[in-house]
């Protein structure tokens, strides 16, 4: 733990929070390189523990380190926007098969949020919790806007993200083999749409093709989750 | 700098979001609506300007970094949130796993009557 004056002086500017964050996501990006990148370690999951530890070691709290990190979180506004780039580079793909994704993708993002919207309202979980586990299958930085527009809570959110995309790695995997499925158009599809940007990454790890069909899947689940769930949610509550 | 340019481009978009939202007061956050608004201006011009390419691909590479902070609160969360944990899993994990389902069997079929035509 850093001497009380020393971390005052540290947090006064936010570079140490910032500086902080850099090393902590740099050093996971190289201990992931060293163990042949396992896909239930996703890069974020180990570059938060570290961070984490990083905190509880120097004694920093969490509100001054968000405070200086705002430096950081200020850029996904622009990194949201700057998704417009793939999507655009995607068009193609989606006219050639609009029949079956104009049905597939509202049932499946529909659903996806229902299970377990439902599954937790069974078991008694509070309003705010729910309103975080909605947009849990929507790539991060769509889903933040979202939890923010419904009233949840982003860490929580973020944390389910996580959780939802190394599910979502294996359960594809599972239900492809018994299902007897095969085709990569389907398998990166389901990736997208369910595991957004983790289960893009796995698609990718499987080949081109189901890399692309899982950016589409990602993008369009969170498009079309984030024009109608704050709706929803308002016509609902 | 062409990516200064670009990055321009970017935040122009997300502004015209925020005064959507701001106007509209429809409930969808303005990076969203930036992103259609980005993608829309690309599909009018035809292509990727290089100074775009430049502000956006960086950015993309960049996302998990930027949401690590919002990630780290969950672990200061742990003790807020005890009671709701076996809630939470249980929605997530069982959830992922009927919509994986839920989207293999749909486009199973989907894509067999589209082949069959």
């Amino acid at each position: 733990m850093l001497s009380e004056a020393l971390l005052q002086r540290l947090t006064a500017t936010p570079l140490f929070a910032v500086a902080l964050t850099l090393a902590a996501y740099l050093v996971a990006m190289a201990l992931l390189k060293r163990l042949g990148r396992p896909p239930w370690l996703p890069a974020i999951l180990l570059a938060t523990v570290l961070l984490t530890g990083a905190l509880v070691l120097t004694g920093m709290d969490y509100t001054a380190y968000q405070d200086g990190a705002r430096w950081l979180t200020v850029l996904l506004g622009p990194a949201t926007v700057a998704l417009g780039m793939p999507l655009y580079q995607l068009l193609p793909r989606i006219r050639q098969l609009w029949r079956p994704l104009a049905v597939c993708l509202p049932v499946s993002a529909v659903m996806a949020i229902v299970y377990a919207l439902g599954i937790a309202w069974l078991m008694g979980a509070p309003g705010e919790i729910i309103a975080s586990l909605a947009a849990k299958s929507v790539t991060a930085p769509i889903a933040m806007g979202i939890a923010e527009q419904i009233g949840g809570n982003v860490s929580l959110l973020l944390g389910a993200l996580l959780i939802t995309g190394v599910a979502a790695i294996a359960f594809v995997s599972l239900v492809a083999r018994l299902m007897g499925i095969t085709d990569e158009r389907l398998i990166g599809f389901a990736l997208g749409v369910n595991g957004h940007a983790l289960g893009t990454v796995r698609a990718f790890e499987i080949g081109s093709t189901a890399g692309a069909f899982a950016s589409l899947g990602m993008s369009l689940t969170g498009i079309f989750t984030a024009l109608l769930l704050p709706l929803a949610w308002q016509l609902l509550s | 700098m062409p990516a200064l340019n670009g990055f321009l481009w970017l935040l122009l978009c997300w502004l015209a979001g925020e005064l959507i939202v701001y106007y509209t007061g429809i409930p969808i956050s303005s990076g969203v609506i930036g992103m259609l608004l980005l993608c829309g201006a690309l599909a009018i011009n035809g292509g990727v300007p290089d100074s775009v390419a430049a502000a956006a691909q960086p950015l993309i590479a960049m996302l998990a970094m930027l949401i690590m902070p919002g990630v780290t609160g969950v672990f200061f969360m742990i003790d807020e949130l005890a009671g709701q944990w076996t809630a939470i899993m249980l929605s997530l994990v069982v959830g992922t796993l009927l919509s994986v389902f839920t989207t293999l069997w749909l486009l199973k079929r989907l894509m067999q009557d589209d082949h069959a035509e």
